[in-house]
């Protein structure tokens, strides 16, 4: 007879198959850290430039810059850049964070040697054309006033100014008169300065074969682009002195909450077992915020709590949009949350559902080509190697109840967080 | 080239399994043939806040979330105008629990208050999330409005007002889970490194006592043929004026379907498209073009949608789209660009082959609509199309009398 009411027998996650990246060295020096996995003839390779919003002098050079790239190239208009990618089904992205500048190609692996062709291109000797930039202004811009109707996104940018102060590269200040600065010499300034050979690493995943590597040699190893590699310059952080923080936005329905505060970097001895801690506070669907604050008030769609680690500081966040109604209550749930794992030890059920879920997750991280080089890039941003994740592993299968709540009582103090508030008051 | 094998048991579920053993997962996919579609025209939104309540506990099972996590799993969930698609991942020898957990809510859910009253009201805060508190978020409704004047695909899923999830009740949420939630209605979608034999034995023991509860095929009404020119202005605080342009295209069975879909590619999929070289770079006449298909099964819509360059009026901005538009009924595409948006449906395709999870849901889709070896059929479709075809449908689906239009205002 099925017995219904009886979870079938769960099996415990023993062995995890983690393929590691291999590194070879381009013969310019360029780090090539390549993972060969995967069914299908597709492979990614990621261009990684030390040139991100931290090394720019002005708001938008960093992420402008980047997007140029595709806006033509010594060879190649932009017309026949994008033509090329698309007739091979190919896609490149590109983005620039706090940190670094990326283009991310994807192709068939049949179709590498055309699209690297103009990759190379687009990297070594990219044009700027007036034109274009004048219409990818045109383009942000507008982005630039929607994503400023959006509750969230005032609140983010608050939290990162009073986190890091107004002056810091990790604060974000973009104003729509900063689009009216930008001029054509600074970004090509930017571009000789961050660009080259010198400031970059690759990271290839899929179908990686030796001609996959003689085609980067070809392409991307020779001395051309070398330069002189800057140095990083330094910043101060100017937190505000004042822990609680409103931005108005009329006429909506909801408002944007963030709480957080400074957080231990990658390679701090506390850092995993925190990750655990803010997993269980708010980092999955059976997380504490989630369960009071949607799944048994519903005063929310979701809420959550991450570590947004970046290459010299990390901050905890807590974040949420909720009825403009459910503002304060919300927040006092929050501090709620937060003082409870101060004073209770977390039960050996939630515990272990926890450290199940988690090991579910840590598989899954390293299932498939694209998961691989994620995760080898999640470390290896920080300098960090693998043994990092052995680490995590053993602090996963062995972390207290008590370990926890004294980690709590040092980390999550209520006092310590930032909260800022978008959207109307009541 | 996706191999599987299908079989139905005799409660009419139909099992489909695909096997993948360069994972250690395996992907669990129960697709329900319901969606928004299926409501009543004073219930909206229905579908949707189902779907929230099936993660309210079944009939012997508590809680759904926290087993899954025990066994290492994780889930989630999509309602759309067609269909309600649950899908969880768990490590391969975990495999049982999805069954257990999949199984129960089919037989029956919890039908628990707390969670009905909980429910409604993250429904309520998720719809003011999406559509009421996001510029541009009452676009999509008010463009099924303007284009739908009597099939149900009129209202999104979220629901046509918060009102309807308000007063959503008991005997409701029991009336719609025993008329649409069944084995009969239903396919559940096995990937991953599994084995046929076992997941065929699995089924039988979890699913199979499940009885089929006869249900009714589905009778909707057919939206008339469009006869005139649609057009509606709404202000709003946005920062920019938009215009929408949705046309009434085919259904996804139609062969023509294929054509249509390339057609949105030939005109805005990639920088090299022809909107996008035309009216964003060379012109200068918008900062954002785009044009897509609804995705619906039933006859759906073929939406261009555009933001105008500061100091372009919407009526420059709907004359440079018709002038595109006219362009694809006059002339024939190149070989060339026929080739390209080809090519890059055939990539698209073998990106989407690399996953489990989204092979899973993909045959799970396909076997709603009529059949999961459509996957792999569908190359075939698309090389097929010739650039006679592609004028054809063009003519069929621009033109005037077929289209309704929403300008979209920013207030000043």
């Amino acid at each position: 007879m099925l017995n219904r009411k009886i979870q079938p027998t769960v099996n415990p996650i023993e062995h995890i198959d983690r393929i590691q990246a291999e590194k070879r060295l381009l013969s310019n020096g360029i780090p090539v850290f390549f993972i060969n996995a995967g069914s299908q003839d597709v492979v990614k390779i990621d261009f990684i430039f030390e040139a991100g919003t931290w090394f720019q002098s002005s708001n938008l050079i960093a992420s402008l810059c980047n997007s140029m790239l595709e806006e033509g190239s010594r060879n190649f208009s932009a017309a026949e850049i994008a033509e090329r990618f698309d007739f091979y089904g190919a896609y490149i992205q590109l983005m620039a964070d706090q940190n670094y500048g990326f283009a991310n190609v994807v192709s068939l692996g049949k179709h590498l040697p055309a699209i690297l062709e103009v990759t190379e291109d687009m990297l070594k000797h990219s044009v700027f054309p007036e034109h274009e930039l004048k219409v990818l202004i045109d383009k942000n811009k507008q982005k630039f006033l929607l994503e400023n109707e959006k509750v969230r996104t005032l609140c983010q940018k608050k939290f990162t100014q009073v986190m890091f102060g107004e002056g810091h590269p990790y604060a974000i200040t973009n104003k729509l008169e900063d689009f009216d600065q930008i001029n054509r010499e600074m970004l090509v300034q930017f571009y000789q300065e961050f660009y080259h050979s010198g400031n970059c690493r690759i990271i290839a995943s899929g179908r990686i074969d030796e001609s996959v590597l003689n085609l980067l040699e070809s392409h991307f190893g020779g001395a051309d682009w070398n330069r002189n590699i800057l140095p990083v310059p330094d910043y101060f952080m100017s937190p505000a002195p004042q822990k609680y923080h409103r931005v108005e936005k009329l006429n909506g329905s909801q408002s944007a909450i963030r709480v957080g505060k400074m957080w231990v970097p990658k390679s701090h001895p506390d850092y995993i077992s925190l990750s655990i801690l803010v997993t269980i506070l708010g980092g999955y669907f059976g997380s504490r915020l989630m369960a009071n604050i949607r799944e048994e008030k519903g005063y929310t769609y979701g809420i959550g709590s991450f570590v947004l680690s970046l290459k010299y500081a990390s901050y905890l966040i807590i974040s949420t949009e909720v009825g403009n109604g459910y503002v304060e209550p919300t927040q006092k749930e929050i501090g709620f949350e937060m003082k409870r794992l101060q004073t209770e030890p977390v039960s050996e059920n939630e515990l272990e559902t926890l450290k199940s879920y988690l090991l579910g997750e840590f598989l899954r991280d390293f299932d498939g080509p694209f998961a691989l080089a994620a995760s080898f890039k999640a470390i290896n941003d920080f300098d960090l190697d693998y043994s990092f994740y052995d680490r995590y592993l053993h602090t996963l299968r062995s972390i207290t109840s008590e370990e926890l709540m004294k980690l709590a009582q040092q980390y999550l103090n209520t006092e310590d967080c930032y909260t800022v508030v978008a959207g109307s008051v009541d | 080239m996706i191999h599987f094998e299908r079989t139905k048991l005799a409660n009419g579920l139909t099992v489909i399994v695909h096997q993948d053993k360069t994972t250690p997962m395996v992907a669990l996919d129960v697709c329900y043939n319901v969606g928004s579609r299926d409501e009543h025209p004073d219930r909206t939104g229905f579908a949707h806040l189902f779907e929230h309540l099936m993660f309210g506990g079944s009939k012997h099972i508590p809680s759904y979330d926290e087993p899954l996590q025990k066994a290492g799993g994780d889930n989630n969930a999509f309602t759309s105008n067609d269909l309600t698609n649950y899908y969880l991942t768990l490590p391969k020898n975990n495999i049982e629990t999805g069954f257990w957990l999949e199984s129960d809510r089919m037989l029956e859910l919890a039908f628990s208050k707390p969670s009905l009253e909980v429910q409604r009201n993250v429904v309520i805060e998720e719809f003011k999330q999406r559509y009421l508190n996001q510029p541009y978020g009452d676009v999509w409704p008010l463009l099924r409005q303007l284009a739908y004047k009597v099939h149900p695909y009129q209202w999104p899923t979220i629901g046509r007002e918060i009102s309807h999830i308000e007063q959503a009740t008991m005997p409701q949420v029991k009336d719609f889970f025993f008329a649409h939630y069944a084995p009969d209605n239903a396919v559940l979608v096995v990937t991953g490194n599994v084995e046929f034999d076992q997941v065929l034995a699995l089924a039988e023991r979890w699913f199979s006592p499940i009885l089929s509860r006869n249900v009714k095929p589905r009778n909707l009404p057919k939206e008339p043929e469009q006869t005139e020119i649609r057009e509606q202005h709404v202000i709003r605080e946005v920062p920019n004026d938009t215009i929408y342009l949705a046309y009434h295209m085919t259904d996804r069975l139609d062969p023509r379907y294929y054509a249509t879909d390339l057609i949105s590619d030939v005109l805005s999929n990639g920088n090299s498209s022809r909107m996008y070289q035309n009216l964003v770079q060379k012109e200068k006449l918008f900062t954002e073009l785009d044009a897509y298909l609804s995705g619906d099964y039933e006859p759906g819509l073929f939406i261009v949608s555009g933001k105008p360059s500061n100091g372009i009026s919407l009526e420059t901005a709907r004359k440079a789209i018709e002038r595109e538009l006219d362009r694809m009924k006059q002339e024939k595409v190149s070989e060339y660009e026929l080739e390209k948006v080809k090519n890059k449906m055939e990539a698209n395709i073998e990106y989407g082959e690399m996953n489990y999870l989204t092979k899973a849901m993909n045959l799970a889709t396909n076997e709603i609509l009529k059949d999961a070896g459509l996957i792999n059929s569908q190359v075939d479709f698309y090389q097929s199309v010739t650039t006679e075809q592609i004028q054809e449908v063009s003519q069929y689906l621009f033109r005037p009398e077929n289209c309704s239009i929403l300008n979209y205002i920013a207030k000043k």
